[in-house]
């Protein structure tokens, strides 16, 4: 694996099917939200509680990471063409991807298992 | 009818930088081509007005050049057409030689980069290589190119990355020889389109399509590689 990380093809597959998840979770999410019966702290944690909401948002979390780290990665690629800078963008924009993805399966593990303060 | 030109010049031998030239020219006849009328300025207004061109029908891609802002060959261009003062630059994104020439060789480079040959490694048939209608079919759309740079130049992915990004011209040609049923090296060409920079900085701005005066469509020849790839690594 080198700088580029996954490289041509493969990233290229990703950002596609990502993107189509990412659309039908947004939708399964807006339905979610809109057929709630109430909207409070509890009623989300609930809902998250649910073995296939919290797969189903892990799943969308993954996606987004990936999602975002290609695109970034291309924007990159694109314009930035002094290569020890293209190098610290990047590496700086894994730390806060990564440190993100941690964040938020933090929370849904805490959120699984119940032990999530109100 | 008078038309008003407002035309790129650079000469590296006595100008500093580059400035633009205006030129009127009287009695242009409806239908007259751009190129008509940039020899019309060369032969009675100034001859150090430079540009490329040879046979002005379109088929050798000599006289590509940026019209009011879009890429064009000046000889299939109508002047009938365009909005006054026509402004006419070089093609954008390569190195100027003088006025509207430009150095090509990142071009060309980039073109021989595709092997835009017909590689076959069997012995040779004493007749010619065959092929049905069909297969014949699938190379309409792709070999008509006649490499004029007008879509490579129009491609902000190929001015952001030209010594990397291979461009649409020479995709186009790469995906011409990887559509032709008698070439026996298209593993080798998709294996050699892997990577970052070669065919995925591609973005689908479809510039290339919009400018290209043979009226191909690279980004769609570029889609044809990307479903050839997904399909190999399946």
């Amino acid at each position: 694996m080198s700088l580029y990380v996954l490289e041509g093809l493969r990233p290229w597959v990703i950002q596609r099917v990502s993107a189509v998840y990412i659309v039908f979770f947004i939708l399964y999410a807006v339905i979610s939200f809109l057929t709630a019966d109430t909207v409070s702290f509890q009623s989300w944690r609930l809902w998250l509680f649910q073995p296939l909401n919290t797969t189903v948002v892990g799943v969308f979390v993954i996606a987004l990471l990936f999602h975002a780290w290609i695109g970034m990665r291309d924007v990159v690629l694109d314009y930035v063409h002094n290569i020890m800078l293209r190098i610290f963008i990047l590496g700086l924009f894994i730390g806060v991807l990564l440190g993100s993805g941690l964040w938020v399966f933090r929370i849904l593990l805490l959120s699984a298992t119940g032990l999530v303060s109100q | 009818m008078t038309v008003k030109f407002k035309i790129y010049r650079y000469n590296p031998e006595k100008d500093a930088e580059a400035y633009v030239q205006e030129y009127e020219l009287e009695d242009i006849e409806p239908g007259m081509m751009l190129l008509a009328a940039l020899l019309r300025i060369k032969d009675e207004q100034d001859e150090t007005l430079s540009f490329r061109r040879s046979c002005g029908e379109g088929v050798c891609g000599s006289d590509g050049m940026n019209i009011n802002g879009i890429n064009g060959l000046a000889c299939v261009t109508a002047i009938d057409g365009l909005k006054q003062p026509v402004e006419i630059k070089p093609l954008p994104g390569l190195p100027v030689i003088r006025d509207l020439i430009i150095d090509m060789d990142q071009f060309y480079k980039q073109y021989r980069a595709v092997k835009p040959y017909l590689v076959v490694n069997d012995p040779m048939p004493e007749v010619e290589l065959k092929q049905t209608p069909q297969q014949r079919e699938q190379l309409d759309g792709l070999y008509e190119c006649v490499l004029c740079a007008c879509c490579s130049t129009s491609c902000p992915s190929f001015w952001w990355n030209p010594d990397k990004f291979l461009g649409p011209a020479a995709l186009l040609q790469a995906s011409r020889f990887i559509e032709d049923s008698r070439d026996q090296d298209i593993e080798n060409r998709l294996e050699n389109l892997e990577g970052p920079f070669k065919l995925f900085r591609c973005h689908t701005i479809m510039n290339c399509v919009q400018v290209c005066p043979k009226g191909l469509n690279p980004t769609k020849a570029i889609g044809r590689i990307k479903h050839k790839m997904v399909k190999r690594s399946l």
